[in-house]
């Protein structure tokens, strides 16, 4: 609805609309804090870029969130980990979690590394960042299942998902697994850290998990014809 | 040039910023107990352990070379806000003085035995004295260890009577008594106080007279308040402890034959505002009386040179892994941040 009122609006229109969570008029543009946008000289611009730069000049664009920074560490996926391992608003301590993990990771993999002949040094991945993003990969289904109705019953159908529903899925079940499977004494930073390892190199809960969710796809095929868009 | 191969006592101002490797064998005999417990999971990580020249350390170890021993020890004070790199200086002096040969009396932090202690007994030597036996043997097992080689050499002056039926006799070795402190636990603390005692009157001595390098990390918890308390909840002042009151008669300059060298630590301190950092602040006016007068080091944050070390340091240890901690940029960020302060940057750096 949204979309196709975007012609019709104008700037003297309210700023507040009720759009699902986000509560600004579609007139407003978004904001991008990368400098290297910026410090690109007028002559060497592109015909797109510099379309976007005079409607940036126009338009008004709305206020960045406290998460989002200019920094060249700013990590868009690894922010949407953290506000998902965030509870009651604490980000202080899930972003702490996120950084001793990831520390945990480096250490492992670097301890290895010094430890390891000339020969299998080039194989040991030692960036943690490289690790989550990869393990992230792993975990991530390609299909997925709904409920449908049709003739009283509900149905298992298989269907394809979206490319945020399936990130959205692998990382919730990478945080359900490291909150439930674990033992009372391990901390959550320990457990994740072997579990992104583990899906690094496709062990684990996780990738059994997708796995499992393949094959329950695979075997009701029958009722694809059920989906209807 | 990153890297140098000297031991302390041949580095000079022209190291300065380079890194040397502690020898592993020494690893374990010297620094049992004094590293900081991140710089312990960094040698750990990397296999090897690195130690940066840094000009508090070189202007201590010249201080040390030039002394004369003849006279009363002189107290030198390693000063800085947090983070700046006191213990590792302290560290740094501590391995030159066991490669001389001297005799180390490293405590790792004073602030460990005033505060945290499960068990206090009062005295057997001194009615209104009270004993941690815990930590007291935690200690002498760990000084066993960085001294072997000294404890058969060093003979007792005097008699030590333990109970009625036990009894050390003038001219047993030294190490008879640490063993006897680790084994029995009850009067480890006093043991430690016969140990200072017994090194503080040989240590200038002519005939096999060895030099008595006292190093005390976070010195300013002697002087204060600690968080112990008596079974009528009264505090426990720090002059009722046996181990802080022996340690308070080895830190006065009233011997001869060594040096005693100092670090103020605002982390581990009790009652004192995380802003102090100056020696009149945490010391207290009772410690500062004591201390004075004493030669104060400061310990600065990193310069440009010793950050540039430090940097290419972790890259060469592929310890810096983000694609963009690499860069100019990377590197004008980590400076911002960190404020070339080292511990902020060795946390940084951890996750990046």
């Amino acid at each position: 609805m949204a979309a196709s009122l975007t012609g019709l609006l104008k700037p003297w229109t309210p700023r507040v609309l009720l759009v699902r969570w986000s509560r600004y008029n579609p007139y407003y543009l978004e904001p991008g804090p990368r400098k290297e946008v910026y410090h690109i000289p007028e002559t060497e611009l592109t015909p797109e870029q510099k379309e976007e730069r005079e409607l940036k000049s126009v338009r008004p664009i709305k206020a960045a969130t406290n998460s989002v920074t200019s920094s060249v560490f700013n990590d868009p996926v690894l922010s949407k980990f953290v506000n998902m391992m965030m509870k009651d608003g604490d980000k202080i301590i899930a972003k702490g979690i996120i950084t001793q993990t990831l520390e945990n990771m480096k250490r492992k993999q670097v301890e290895k590394y010094h430890k390891a002949p000339e020969g299998k040094k080039a194989e040991i991945e030692c960036n943690p960042y490289a690790i989550f993003h990869q393990a992230l990969e792993n975990c991530k289904p390609v299909i997925g299942l709904t409920s449908i109705q049709k003739g009283g019953k509900f149905y298992q159908v298989p269907i394809p998902l979206t490319d945020n529903r399936r990130r959205f899925l692998a990382m919730k079940w990478m945080i359900t697994e490291c909150r439930d499977n674990k033992h009372r004494r391990t901390l959550m930073y320990e457990k994740l850290s072997q579990e992104l390892l583990a899906a690094f190199s496709k062990e684990g809960n996780v990738v059994k998990r997708k796995h499992e969710l393949h094959k329950m796809a695979e075997s009701n095929r029958a009722y694809a014809h059920y989906r209807w868009w | 040039m990153l890297y140098t191969c000297l031991l302390p006592a041949c580095q000079s101002e022209q190291h300065l910023g380079q890194y040397y490797t502690v020898p592993p064998s020494h690893f374990h005999t010297v620094f049992p107990h004094g590293l900081p417990p991140r710089y312990q999971q960094q040698v750990k990580t990397f296999n090897e352990g690195c130690v940066m020249v840094r000009q508090p350390a070189l202007e201590l170890i010249s201080h040390l070379k030039r002394a004369d021993y003849s006279k009363p020890t002189l107290r030198y004070l390693l000063y800085g806000v947090k983070g700046s790199g006191k213990t590792m200086s302290l560290c740094h002096t501590v391995h030159y003085c066991s490669t001389q040969g001297w005799l180390v009396l490293h405590i790792p932090d004073a602030h460990l035995w005033v505060k945290n202690c499960k068990e206090l007994l009062p005295s057997s030597y001194h009615a209104s004295r009270f004993d941690q036996p815990i930590q007291a043997s935690n200690w002498l097992r760990n000084f066993r260890t960085t001294n072997e080689h000294f404890l058969s050499k060093i003979k007792l002056r005097q008699r030590y009577v333990w109970t009625k039926r036990e009894s050390t006799e003038e001219g047993r070795p030294l190490g008879e008594l640490v063993d006897m402190g680790v084994s029995r636990v009850k009067s480890s603390s006093d043991v430690v106080g016969a140990v200072l005692k017994e090194l503080r009157l040989q240590a200038g001595g002519t005939e096999g007279g060895f030099r008595l390098a006292v190093a005390v990390d976070g010195v300013n918890g002697l002087w204060g308040r600690t968080t112990l308390k008596k079974e009528d909840k009264s505090p426990v002042a720090p002059e009722e402890l046996t181990l802080v009151h022996n340690l308070r008669k080895m830190i006065n300059n009233d011997w001869c034959g060594g040096a005693v060298i100092a670090t103020l630590s605002q982390t581990g301190s009790l009652y004192a505002p995380s802003s102090a950092y100056l020696p009149q602040e945490l010391l207290g006016e009772e410690g500062f009386d004591s201390m004075d007068p004493f030669v104060p080091v400061p310990v600065s944050l990193y310069s440009e040179k010793e950050f540039e070390s430090c940097y290419l340091y972790y890259l060469d240890r592929h310890w810096l892994q983000h694609p963009h901690s690499q860069t100019e940029e990377g590197k004008k960020e980590l400076i911002f941040l960190s404020n070339r302060n080292p511990s902020v940057l060795e946390r940084l750096c951890a996750f990046l």
